[in-house]
């Protein structure tokens, strides 16, 4: 992509640059950083006060501020829009109820705006800002706590100046697995009408037919997310000091009745609006409009979707333990370079990484079908960009960062004594892994699965533009639906996608209470 | 309360989870005084810790602290008592209480200098520098303010907890394990060092240990703890001369055990009979233990053992193992005769006598003041 | 080792299987179709092809990075047949050469010459015109594109993004008439007479309308076909009348939806026997009628429904002399800040 870039033309380049495209840049900073803020807000906040205080039913919300996690953003925004429009049935209502006749007789806000947008992607993307820090909240050295509250500190100042620094990194994590969601993100802000850099890699692609300077664009949009990456690692060097303690006892902060109540409305808020109110949506659309028909209709698509995402997830699962235990056994200095490269492939726009593998199995392609024909073989035609192959592999790129996290976060919990004992014992590398390692990491490779298998599922542009004949996944049912305004036929898949969706939230929530 | 104790434990009892893990606790402390808790692990002994800290709150019973309120250098109390019931909580950062952490607990993003200052921040800026400069030299960490904890050396950590918890002045001062993480050989020497900081400064201090040695080093006085009661509180010299319960003497491991009868004003064991004089009122003894305790044990320590060539008839033990010591050598004896309800195994006998391994020899107990536990209660009354 | 040689020829035949799928495509009675329009818009079509021919038809369906997809397959692409939904996809095709020219009797018989490419690769299946919605409290109107700038209707005219084909190719015509200055011009009018920053499409348009947010909007004519037949929606299409613009002019602008052979189509007979089928009388009545589009063959009457919307006189200029200005029209709407 690189490459083609270079011949991108200047003049395109220069006439984007006095008309729209400063306007595109700042629409993607302020969105990035308004995502990023209210992330953390909605995140850091709500993990503060499950773990820390005694809010009312936390543990029902402890899980439940997961769930967002389980919606396609694109839906959310579609559902959003659709609601909070002059149009929508909120707004409609509203007149209704007052009597207005047009736009100047009240004020309400504008969803399709760049707040509108920054708000309902932050409450989908939140949940990885809450889940990171939660956990780092719960695995903290509780002593290091004990000791700012008898230097002087109560308990919320000392959870304040010693316990929230001391989750900075994995806050810092968090905030740029959003921060990438977000600008790689092009179906869902082109709900809201927002345009961003995406929307002008997509204009000088398709409208000036001008794929050099559209991935000249997406370049630079992809140094942006190198930069973040590179910047939350720097960050995060040096900095780990998680309890090697576990079950510590948290000392809870003593709420009033009022702030019980208060915090608790604020994470039910969170729930309602970025799970629950969607959700039924859903349900209400299918309830009204679903038949057997549909039911039907579903199987195919549905398969489609599930073999995949298992192909996807099995084969990511496969190559981040490989990574994993490389980087763990090997004493190369440069072992942690192929990790970070391929934590790249998650901030790619999925479009834009077709692009990319179109443009590399294309010519390949070709080489395998001229050898074939020097050969006398028939030819085999386009066997990597013409099947799920490539599918498959657009996701193995793009989801690879996911799994690599969770499974290289497992290898971590291994104490490094436990590589040296079994040679201790005299067995060998391969035994060790099979039967030490591998049963230890059995949790980590489960989740990572899942986790992939999921967003494979929930994977959109890819699928589109890599896909073979006749072959629909769910997420494409859904969109095409979609794009026709007729959401309500798809809201069965929809629902299926969320609900596959929950699994792995369910099966982390599960998996922790037993730890 | 005394006007000399400086903090008093009445009648506590902590549960947490539902689990009861401290009963009927009693205990005061002197100021000035270094109390030491010692104990198996699980017996309660960090419960009560963190309960006098403020981080458990007692489910009955009491506590008493006085606080120092002043912050001048020189440690001058201003009566002033906190009450801690089940009904009126006092937070921990209300107590004037300094604790030292098993893992020293130190803020790992900040640099020793803030670590230090964490808890008088709010003084004036300079009187923090002059408090620290201070404990730095205390405490032998000058030039390492700009140093984060994980660039210190394990002995390092310790004395950077010990300033960031003495710079406030506390009144009592807290410690978790505070050796357990420190080099065995260097144990000795940094506990005789703290405990002389811990005296120039007149500090009153609690401290958790599982180990015998570091209790009789570093303690003014100890207390033993089994199964969430404390069993005696003394100076160390006292617990060791009259251990109250054999939990306590087996803990301390104040000699070796070995079984007797207590048959009419008499007690018998696997080498006899033990001898006695008009000074001892045995019968006395032998009705205060349950004549027919089954698991009466007898303290025997290797002074009140004699070594006597009694000839091949009279021999009633044999060595099982052998080492040297710097008291001479070490032997482990046991009872020949091992059908006997009353034989025994593993008795330490200290002897400059060269024996060789196997050789049985014959023994006595010399007449003194003998201590007898019945190891089958818990508490004896 | 013996399971890395166990996993190796898993892979092996995982990759056997690929190459039997693809090549199981390449059977003889298939035609493969890459569309811009929905598969399940044309599927009965297909269906009907099908029953009468006996070739299988494949579909995928993508809006965008079709063409890319079918440059990078090149020779071995196994396209037959492209369907769009616009002209500016027929004429990226046509610019990247990968169409090849038919030149059927039948289809240069029944296709008006301005709906076809004059080298014969593409041809147009149906028309749609960009019509003008307005609401009906503002009484019959008649209305001119070029009225869209006029300040009388400042802040009451809703339309969803310029940088949309559809809008595209307006702004290309608007250029082919008057020419660059004035177009600009006038899109910057049009601009400050928006109610709301473009957004949404055309159904929600007709649907602002309705409440009250705007009175004039732009849409395709079928949209509104699509509205009155839908329950939900026929109210919001019941308060707009259905403007054809320029009638006492140039004429409305029409786009069309339309088809091409693939430079490299394997089953070249059979995608030469669909596109014949596609312009058939009964091919052209039953399309139109699915999409509520005007039929391009003139000898076939559209849908009742959308004849009763009545005649009228469409743009005479051929499509390929509009479509010529697609970029520059492009380039004028980020000028003008259409969309900001």
């Amino acid at each position: 992509m690189l490459f083609a870039s270079l011949g991108s033309s200047s003049d395109l380049f220069s006439h984007l640059w006095q008309t729209v495209l400063p306007v595109y840049i700042s629409n993607t900073l302020v969105l990035g950083v308004l995502v990023v803020f209210l992330s953390l807000v909605f995140g850091t906040f709500s993990a503060a006060f499950i773990v820390h205080t005694n809010v009312f039913g936390k543990k029902f919300l402890r899980w439940l501020l997961l769930l967002p996690l389980a919606m396609p953003a694109y839906l959310v925004a579609y559902l959003y829009t659709d609601m909070f429009d002059y149009a929508g049935p909120i707004q409609r209502t509203l007149r209704g109820w007052f009597d207005w006749q047009s736009p100047s007789d009240y004020w309400f806000f504008d969803i399709r705006t760049l707040p509108g947008a920054g708000i309902v992607i932050s409450l989908v993307l939140f949940p990885y800002v809450y889940m990171l820090t939660r956990t780092a909240l719960e695995q903290q050295d509780q002593n290091l706590l004990r000791a700012g509250r008898l230097l002087g500190l109560s308990a919320t100042k000392s959870f304040l100046s010693v316990a929230l620094p001391l989750a900075r990194p994995a806050i810092a994590i968090s905030a740029s697995l959003v921060l990438m969601e977000t600008l790689a993100d092009f179906a869902t802000v082109n709900y809201f009408a927002v345009n961003t850099l995406t929307t002008a890699v997509y204009d000088t692609w398709l409208g000036y037919d001008d794929l050099a300077t559209a991935n000249a664009l997406a370049s630079i949009l992809m140094l942006l997310i190198l930069f973040v990456v590179v910047a939350e690692q720097r960050a995060r060097a040096g900095q780990n000091h998680q309890s090697n303690r576990p079950n510590q006892h948290i000392e809870i902060i003593k709420l009033s009745l009022f702030q019980q109540l208060f915090i608790s409305g604020f994470c039910w808020i969170l729930v309602l609006a970025g799970f629950l109110l969607p959700f039924a949506l859903l349900v209400i659309m299918a309830v009204e409009y679903s038949n057997m028909a549909q039911l039907t209709n579903l199987v195919s698509p549905g398969l489609n979707s599930i073999e995949v995402s298992f192909y996807a997830a099995t084969i990511v699962t496969f190559f981040a333990l490989l990574l994993g235990l490389y980087h763990r056994l090997s004493i190369d200095k440069w072992r942690i370079l192929p990790s970070s490269l391929v934590g790249i492939g998650y901030a790619v726009p999925g479009t834009v990484l077709a692009m990319a593998l179109l443009a590399s199995f294309g010519p390949l392609d070709h080489f395998i079908n001229d050898i074939a024909r020097t050969l006398q073989f028939k030819e085999p035609g386009l066997v990597l960009s013409g099947t799920i192959f490539a599918v498959v592999f657009a996701f193995v790129v793009r989801f690879s960062a996911i799994a690599n996290g969770t499974i290289s976060s497992g290898i971590k919990q291994i104490p490094h004594s436990v590589d040296l004992a079994p040679a201790s014992l005299g067995v060998g590398v391969g035994q060790m892994l099979k039967k030490v390692h591998l049963p230890i990491l059995r949790p980590s490779i489960f989740v990572a699965w899942l986790l992939v298998f999921v967003e494979s599922m929930k994977e959109l542009s890819a699928v589109l533009l890599l896909r073979p004949f006749n072959f629909d996944t769910l997420s494409i049912q859904i969109y095409q639906l979609i794009s026709d305004e007729m959401l309500e036929q798809g809201a069965l898949s929809a629902i299926l996608i969320v609900l596959l969706g929950l699994l792995p939230i369910i099966w982390l929530n599960r998996s922790k209470e037993l730890s | 309360m005394g006007a000399n104790e400086l903090l008093s434990v009445k009648q506590l009892s902590v549960k947490l989870h539902n689990n009861v893990i401290l009963s009927d606790t009693h205990l005061t402390l002197n100021f000035g005084d270094i109390l030491g808790l010692v104990g198996p692990s699980g017996c309660g002994k960090t419960t009560l810790l963190n309960t006098i800290a403020g981080f458990n709150t007692p489910s009955t019973g009491e506590l008493n602290i006085k606080r120092n309120n002043s912050n001048s250098a020189n440690l001058v109390v201003q009566e002033n008592v906190l009450t801690i019931t089940p009904f009126s909580h006092v937070e921990p950062q209300h107590r004037n209480i300094g604790m030292i952490f098993q893992d020293y607990a130190l803020f790992p993003h900040l640099s020793v200098e803030k670590n230090i200052c964490f808890g008088i921040n709010k003084l004036p800026k300079s009187e923090q520098k002059s408090r620290m400069t201070d404990l730095l030299h205390l405490l032998k960490l000058t030039g390492l303010e700009a140093r984060f904890p994980h660039q210190l050396s394990g002995g390092q950590q310790q004395r950077v907890a010990i300033a960031r918890a003495l710079a406030p002045q506390p009144t009592l001062l807290l410690l978790d394990e505070p050796f357990s993480n420190i080099d065995a050989r260097l144990r000795n020497e940094l506990m005789l060092e703290m405990r002389q900081i811990l005296k120039q400064l007149k500090m009153s201090a609690i401290f958790v240990t599982h180990s015998k040695d570091e209790v009789f080093t570093f303690a003014d006085k100890i207390a033993v703890m089994h199964k969430g009661s404390i069993l005696q509180i003394g100076s160390p010299a006292e617990v060791c001369q009259s251990p109250n319960s054999w939990q306590v003497a087996d803990f301390l491991q104040l000699g070796s055990w070995i079984p007797v009868k207590a048959i009419n004003g008499q007690f018998q064991s696997a080498v006899g009979e033990l001898p006695s004089t008009e000074d001892i009122d045995l019968e006395e003894n032998t009705v205060k233990y349950k004549e027919y305790s089954p698991k009466l044990q007898l303290l025997l320590k290797s002074q009140a053992i004699e070594y006597y060539e009694g000839g091949f008839e009279k021999n009633n033990v044999q060595v099982d193992n052998i080492s040297i010591t710097e008291h001479g050598f070490h032997y482990l004896l046991s009872s020949i005769d091992r059908d006997l309800s009353l034989s025994f195994e593993q008795l330490s006998f200290y002897s400059n006598f060269l024996l060789t391994l196997g050789q049985r020899i014959a023994i006595k107990i010399k007449i003194h003041d003998y201590q007898v536990f019945d190891s089958y209660d818990d508490i004896l009354g | 080792m013996q399971k890395i040689t166990s996993i190796r020829k898993n892979l092996f035949l995982i990759f056997a299987g690929f190459i039997f799928i693809s090549s199981s495509l390449q059977a003889n009675d298939e035609v493969n179709v890459y569309s811009y329009r929905q598969a399940f818009l044309v599927k009965p079509l297909f269906d009907i092809f099908t029953e009468k021919t006996g070739i299988k038809v494949n579909v995928i369906f993508a809006k965008k990075g079709m063409a890319e997809r079918l440059a990078r397959e090149g020779k071995y692409s196994p396209a037959d047949i492209l369907l769009t939904t616009d002209i500016s996809r027929l004429i990226e095709l046509h610019d990247r050469d990968l169409l090849q020219a038919y030149s059927s009797k039948t289809l240069l018989d029944v296709i008006p010459r301005q709906y076809r490419a004059t080298d014969n690769t593409w041809y147009a299946l149906t028309t749609r015109v960009r019509n003008i919605y307005s609401a009906k409290r503002l009484g019959a109107i008649d209305i001119n594109y070029e009225d869209l700038a006029d300040t009388k209707y400042k802040g009451r005219i809703c339309t969803r993004s310029g940088k949309h084909s559809y809008n595209i190719a307006l702004v290309a015509s608007m250029i082919a008439a008057h020419g660059e200055a004035d177009t600009l011009t006038w899109l910057e009018k049009f601009k400050l007479n928006l109610a709301r920053k473009p957004q949404g499409n055309d159904r929600g348009q007709v649907q602002a309308i309705h409440q009250n947010l705007c009175d004039i909007a732009l849409g395709n004519s079928y949209y509104f076909g699509k509205m009155l037949v839908d329950e939900k929606q026929k109210l919001w299409a019941d308060s707009v009348y259905i403007n054809f613009p320029n009638q006492n002019n140039r004429g409305a602008h029409v786009n069309i939806s339309g088809m091409g052979m693939a430079k490299y189509a394997p089953n070249n007979e059979n995608a030469k026997a669909l596109m014949e089928f596609l312009v058939s009388k009964d091919a052209q009545k039953l399309y139109a009628e699915t999409n509520m589009e005007y039929p391009v063959r003139t000898d076939v009457m559209p849908s009742n429904l959308v004849a009763s919307w009545g005649d009228f006189k469409a743009d005479s200029l051929s499509l390929e002399s509009i479509a010529k200005y697609r970029k520059e029209a492009l380039k004028l709407i980020d000028k003008a800040k259409f969309d900001l």
